[in-house]
């Protein structure tokens, strides 16, 4: 539940949510679930001339299976905190 | 269910009714939606028809042709929006992506039309759209409800679906685990290199080794081989001890 809590802190936040089809999505964090399905609104594809069908979607829905990588702000990221956490919780089991 | 999107032909009584569904494994019908055409990749709308969601997947049945049905699973659908930007699609309607089979980069620009037969298997994108646009919100929102009822099916079996491997006790039975703490190392040396008659044999050879290292440990009170948050602890014992 790492995860879905750390990203509860990041909503309203701006994301770029990278697929493992290897569209980037970016736009801001609207929520997130406990599977980490990802809502984002204001939402605008990143590398638009090889995704022209997806531009300025108002809102979408990423199911979590399908995300790659989500890049943060670098202010949204206490790096010691998150290190800490997941050490603690991979030990933890 | 299968990845992707296919065909769906299995409609309740005559045929001018509302899809069979799998409802002996629950499936239900949440919501339809009549007069929506549905654009497949690149090609024009097909309509009319009517959309019918369920618990695990849409469905749309066309009005005219009996025989003409798609239908694909939430676990294929990897996103869903509502599209009303006219530069990127006339009509506003849900957009969504299909995850296919083999995701490869040519997949992205109808490679799945061949001739002028769709290969459904190889459909990457989805639109549907309704004639009341009004009913796209809803429609947005229908589609999150039911993606969250679909998350990926947990494998059976493993603790938390994971198998990693964190010492090599986890490789051999717990029967086998520690019960001597005699060294095997020096009986049959020649068994310990190049010999592995299938996995059994390995594990049992790394097991042995794993023996022999815990036996050195024993020995060896070495505070550079403590972990480090634990060293505050040890370092009021390892004082006494070095008196």
């Amino acid at each position: 539940m790492l995860f879905f809590s750390y990203f509860k802190d990041l909503v309203g936040r701006e994301v770029t949510v990278e697929l493992k089809n290897d569209l980037a999505i970016r736009g801001t964090l609207h929520s997130v679930d406990q599977y980490l399905n990802i809502k984002l609104e204001n939402t605008r594809v990143v590398d638009q001339d090889k995704h022209p069908h997806m531009l300025s979607v108002r809102n979408c829905f990423i199911r979590g299976s399908v995300v790659r990588y989500v890049q943060l702000p670098p202010d949204g990221v206490d790096i010691e905190l998150l290190h800490d956490a997941t050490r603690r919780e991979a030990r933890g089991g | 269910m299968v990845i992707g999107l296919r065909q769906f032909m299995a409609r309740v009584g005559t045929g001018a009714g509302e899809p069979v569904l799998d409802t002996d494994n629950g499936e239900e019908l949440v919501h339809v939606q009549p007069s929506v055409s549905i654009a497949l990749g690149n090609r024009s709308p097909d309509t009319p028809g009517t959309l019918y969601i369920t618990t695990k997947q849409v469905v749309w049945l066309s009005d005219l042709d009996r025989a003409k049905g798609y239908a694909v699973g939430f676990l294929s659908l990897s996103l869903h929006a509502v599209s009303r930007d006219p530069e990127a699609y006339p009509s506003p309607c849900i957009y969504t992506q299909i995850e296919t089979e083999a995701d490869e980069d040519d997949s992205e620009d109808s490679d799945s039309e061949c001739n002028d037969v769709l290969d459904l298997s190889k459909v990457t994108e989805m639109r549907l759209i309704p004639s009341d646009a009004s009913q796209l919100d809803t429609l947005f929102q229908i589609f999150c409800e039911c993606a969250e009822l679909n998350p990926e099916p947990i494998e059976e079996g493993e603790e938390g679906g994971h198998n990693w491997v964190f010492s090599t006790d986890q490789l051999e039975d717990e029967t086998g685990e520690g019960d001597d703490a005699e060294c095997h190392f020096h009986q049959n040396p020649t068994n310990l290199i190049g010999h592995s008659n299938g996995d059994h044999d390995l594990a049992r050879t790394v097991l042995e080794l794993s023996h022999f290292c815990k036996n050195l440990q024993l020995q060896i009170h070495d505070q550079r081989f403590e972990d480090a948050e634990e060293m505050e602890r040890v370092s009021d014992s390892s004082h006494h001890q070095h008196q």
